[in-house]
């Protein structure tokens, strides 16, 4: 984690730079084969080449426009996430150059492709692999049969085994994602993922408890009791196991839901944790600017500078025709004040935690005392040691404990305040 | 002036929803008196939860003028009658003020409880009755069976019964017709000293508190000095006039006539429906008939989840008091919910408008407690203590015995569901007293109930049990003596004054076991685990536990998440200040209205 410096006081982009072109680029696909039950994310499984097409140059006319933009900057990440990036194949191995032809990019930068087990091949990986990917996130969540067809995804065990096979065949970094809380899910259902999922080679894990977003299938048929609601208890017991099981694989948690070997931790990701700036293309993606680099690219009007604008949060459209017809953008100013704790609350998602000095600057140290006194955040010192007298020792910061990251709505709900 | 010869008052009464407002609506369309490009529906509904709910809550007298197919020009007034068994006093005074009354009839619902009801009363007030078969355009319209009912159950004679729609203006033509035909002129004194009947009474913020009268004998006129009778205040007659609907000045009411009367008084309570007007001097010795004092019958605490909104509620209640002196109310201070008002209401449908009326007009944001009633508490030492709210009973220890308000229920029922309707009478404390056929397919059930088992969940009950046939009515039959117990709530181990109530010592048991299973599945997971128990003093007869959360986990975060959640938890947010801190837990609302919910 050293190319994200810590002096102490994580400064963000915000309160530091001119208008520069971020490090980190996030593009969005929005095709998936077949929309899974639990998923609310934006995609569509109209796969017409036509369509398919008109998306790929929308993408890439965005590419060229902010590569020509004539800012500074390098970037150091990229990301391509969806949807499905792996179903339109070509088209993946296109944006993947495109993003890294477009940019000037910095040498070992990190370019990951998120992937379904389904759609991911030997040819394929290799072609990533041979245009600059070096990661690619397989959307496994389960290796258990009747688990997986209860998600509503359309790849079985074996297929989901030999995709991680072909990541590492290919030479990429493999990461894989597990889902626990799956009703009808046992503890030992669960460990049977997670030996898998080191099994296969991943050196990154991300472990998410499923979310019943409103509207999904899979909510549908919870709440009108075809499916058995998830029993919160046995979610936060999964939790626990997974950061033990892999841990004894030196698989160690970095972030709420994230866990990797040393080294392997997601660059990408810790941006959006550590504040840092990013670009959102494509229909739906998000980015991120701070107020110079917004306003010098028209995504905010001057009116919002001297508002006291320091970071702006941005979503493109959620429709592939309106996104391709209009540069329509949907827009959140945060000020000076909404950013810093934005930047703590982010920051206790981190194992690391967040240096004392920004928890007084973001004037949040009464919101964190209080979470102490609950058990649900604790003051550590610079080697991660409990800090076990009253007050403020040097080097010290806050960190999530363990019974924090279960409730983390109550931790960040928090320190977000009114 | 008219003479009264060439007068008709007439009310119209109906059981819920039977469409009296409608066919008042179509009156004033016929006569012209609201102009149809000016009509909005419900026009004397004036109120927006009148005509959200389509219930009617205040009298209302409309003077029309409709020529007669016998060429003459009659003065109609017609007083639209509050349509529920909460206001059945202010229905009985404004019927006084009639000779005769449309009796509206559903042709698909056919005879209700309170068709019944109504139509005693106006018997009882020795109205001409004018039946009418109303909705006769539905499909599932049977107006012979309707009017074979009216003929069976209620011993009025129909085969001249009008039928109509008023909702396409069919048989209203008729309906008046029928009026000044039937409907007998006012009879009185011209030359008497003057005898006015307040049927209601409103409060204008410019004018005071405004009567509605109905002139007996003599007449009144702007400039007189006229006293009430009951409660002995003296007036000076600022103006008279009659509503077409909007206020006209007159010059005079006379004998027989129906109009408004500006008191300039500013306290509503000065002025009370039933009350006689007379003269201030050498007035009437005897008071017209049937007066009497309305008295609240439940009783439920309001208090603003925000405690700041506090002088903002009373201000409200002070604003409410002006237009409906029937509401009552006094400050309360609980240890869970800070400082309210105990507020004492006529029947369970006022308590739920004024409350929506509060939240709606004032934008308060309020906390009911469960409705109660008032019980007559005997001390060992004789002394007896009315007790509104659970809190205020007396000790166990120096209590004699308790009484408790007691209604005449009646419940008609097609006679396959006369089971279903004993079964929960039966369980809810009734005791049966008569049931008899109406006709062949309605049943009259008689029941003598405590109040306070109506107002928990019995009408709701009776709909679901009878698939929405049985239709109920009650009236006040006195106290009586019941074993009556205090049962407590304790939440984190204290004692939840808001949510004690009062119950028969055989259920309590039973409903202290089923409230705290619904608290418990109410009240959300917190931080630590929280025990509901239910108690008789320091006996526990009923122990639930919401176990402490352990997981609320924001998991993704990535680009879009952010915005996304920080949107979600301000929701949460939101969502939380709909709760109620009781000491450390979060209460939501629902929580102090879970003993009206709970399954037995």
């Amino acid at each position: 984690m050293s190319e994200f410096g810590d002096n102490g006081l994580d400064l963000t982009d915000a309160l530091r730079d001119g208008p520069h072109i971020p490090a980190h680029v996030y593009i969005h696909v929005p095709f998936c084969r077949v929309k899974c039950s639990y998923c609310d994310f934006y995609s569509v499984s109209d796969l017409a080449s036509v369509r398919i097409e008109a998306v790929l140059r929308g993408i890439e006319a965005e590419l060229t426009q902010w590569g020509a933009s004539g800012l500074p900057g390098v970037v150091e990440t990229v990301y391509l996430g969806g949807g499905t990036p792996t179903v339109i194949v070509g088209g993946a191995v296109r944006l993947v150059r495109a993003a890294l032809e477009e940019f000037p990019v910095r040498a070992g930068a990190e370019v990951t492709v998120e992937a379904n087990p389904d759609s991911v091949t030997p040819a394929l990986m290799e072609a990533l692999a041979a245009v600059g990917a070096t990661r690619v996130s397989v959307g496994v969540q389960s290796f258990v049969e009747g688990e997986i067809a209860l998600l509503g995804r359309v790849h079985t065990v074996d297929e989901a085994v030999d995709a991680c096979r072909a990541v590492r065949g290919a030479g990429l970094e493999l990461s894989v994602d597990l889902m626990c809380g799956i009703p009808g899910q046992t503890k030992a259902s669960w460990v049977t993922s997670l030996e898998q999922a080191v099994s296969c080679g991943a050196s990154h894990v991300s472990v998410y408890p499923l979310t019943l977003e409103p509207g999904t299938p899979l909510e549908v048929a919870v709440s009108t009791g075809l499916v058995d609601e998830p029993d919160p208890d046995l979610g936060a017991d999964q939790m626990i196991m997974a950061e033990e099981f892999l841990s004894m694989g030196d698989i160690e948690r970095y972030e709420v839901s994230n866990y990797a070997r040393a080294g392997r931790e997601s660059r990408h990701n810790l941006a959006y944790w550590t504040g840092r700036s990013y670009l959102g293309i494509g229909p739906a993606a998000h980015g991120m600017l701070d107020a110079a680099t917004a306003l010098a690219t028209g995504l905010i009007d001057p009116a919002h500078a001297k508002a006291g604008a320091a970071r702006v949060r941005y979503g493109n459209v959620r429709d592939i025709d309106t996104w391709l017809t209009s540069s329509e953008v949907e827009i959140e100013v945060l000020d000076q004040d909404q950013t810093l704790r934005e930047d703590v609350m982010l920051g206790l998602r981190l194992v690391r935690g967040v240096p004392h000095g920004q928890v007084l600057v973001a004037g949040v140290e009464d919101a964190l005392v209080d979470l102490e006194r609950e058990g649900l955040v604790e003051r550590v010192t610079a080697s991660g040691r409990a800090v076990l007298v009253e007050g403020v020792v040097p080097s010290m910061r806050w960190r999530t404990t363990r019974r924090g990251w279960l409730l983390g709505n109550e931790v960040f709900g928090r320190v977000l305040g009114d | 002036m008219t003479t009264p010869s060439h007068i008709r008052n007439f009310s119209i009464i109906a059981h819920i929803d039977h469409g009296k407002s409608t066919l008042a609506d179509r009156v004033l369309q016929l006569t012209h008196t609201v102009e149809d490009r000016d009509m909005v529906e419900q026009v004397l509904d004036s109120m927006d939860i009148e005509r959200e709910r389509g219930i009617t809550i205040k009298a209302q007298a409309v003077r029309v003028l409709y020529e007669a197919d016998d060429g003459e020009t009659y003065q109609l007034n017609l007083i639209d009658t509050p349509g529920h068994v909460d206001f059945t006093y202010e229905v009985s005074r404004s019927l006084q003020a009639c000779e005769g009354c449309l009796l509206v009839v559903d042709a698909a619902q056919g005879v209700e409880a309170q068709t019944v009801a109504n139509a005693l009363m106006a018997l009882n007030a020795h109205l001409e009755i004018i039946p009418v078969i109303n909705k006769i355009d539905l499909p599932s319209a049977d107006p012979e069976r309707v009017r074979h009912e009216i003929e069976e159950a209620l011993a009025i004679p129909a085969d001249e019964a009008v039928l109509a729609s008023a909702k396409s203006g069919e048989g209203v033509r008729e309906a008046l017709e029928a009026i000044v035909r039937r409907v007998p002129p006012p009879v009185g004194d011209a030359d008497g000293p003057l005898k006015a009947l307040i049927f209601d009474s409103y409060f204008d913020a410019y004018r005071g508190v405004v009567a509605l009268i109905r002139v007996i004998d003599g007449s009144i006129s702007k400039g007189m000095k006229v006293r009430t009778m009951a409660s002995a205040t003296v007036i000076d007659v600022e103006e008279v006039g009659v509503r077409r609907p909007a206020n006209l000045p007159v010059d005079e009411l006379t004998v027989g006539e129906v109009g408004y009367l500006i008191t300039g008084l500013k306290d509503p309570s000065l002025v009370k429906v039933g009350d006689t007007v007379t003269l201030a001097k050498h007035g009437a010795t005897e008071p017209l008939p049937g007066y009497r004092e309305v008295k609240p019958m439940v009783f439920t605490g309001l208090f603003p989840i925000d405690g700041d909104q506090y002088p903002e509620l009373r201000d409200a209640l002070d604003k409410l008091l002006l237009n409906d002196p029937a509401l009552v109310y006094e400050p309360e201070s609980s240890h869970a919910l800070g400082f309210g008002f105990r507020c004492g209401f006529l029947g369970l449908l006022h308590m739920e408008v004024i409350k929506e009326r509060l939240e709606r007009e004032f934008d308060l944001d309020l906390l009911a407690t469960a409705p109660s009633v008032e019980y007559h508490a005997f001390r060992t030492n004789g002394e007896m203590v009315t007790v509104h709210s659970p809190q205020d009973m007396p000790d166990a220890g120096v209590l004699e015995r308790i009484e408790e308000p007691y209604l005449k229920a009646t419940v008609l029922v097609p006679p396959d569901f006369v089971g279903a309707v004993m079964e929960l009478s039966e369980s809810r404390r009734g005791s049966f007293k008569d049931m008899q056929y109406l006709s062949k397919t309605t049943v009259e059930m008689h029941y003598e109930i405590p109040l306070s088992e109506l107002i928990m969940d019995y009408f709701d009950q009776l709909k679901s049990r009878t698939r929405g046939y049985a239709s109920l009515d009650y009236e006040y039959i006195g106290y009586q003596a019941s074993d009556l117990v205090k049962l407590d709530v304790l939440l984190a181990g204290k004692p939840v004054d808001a949510l004690s109530f009062i119950v028969h010592k055989d259920k309590a048991f039973v409903r202290g076991r089923a409230l705290t299973e619904k608290l418990r599945e109410i009240i959300p997971r917190q931080m630590f685990d929280v025990p509901i128990q239910a108690a008789i003093g320091s006996r526990v007869l009923a122990r639930e536990t919401v176990k402490a959360k352990r997981k609320d986990v924001l998991a993704k975060c990535y680009g879009g998440d952010i915005t996304r959640k920080r949107k979600l938890l301000e929701k949460q947010k939101k969502g939380k200040k709909r709760m109620k801190a009781v000491g450390s837990v979060e209460v939501p609302q629902d929580a102090f209205m879970a003993i009206l919910k709970v399954d037995e």
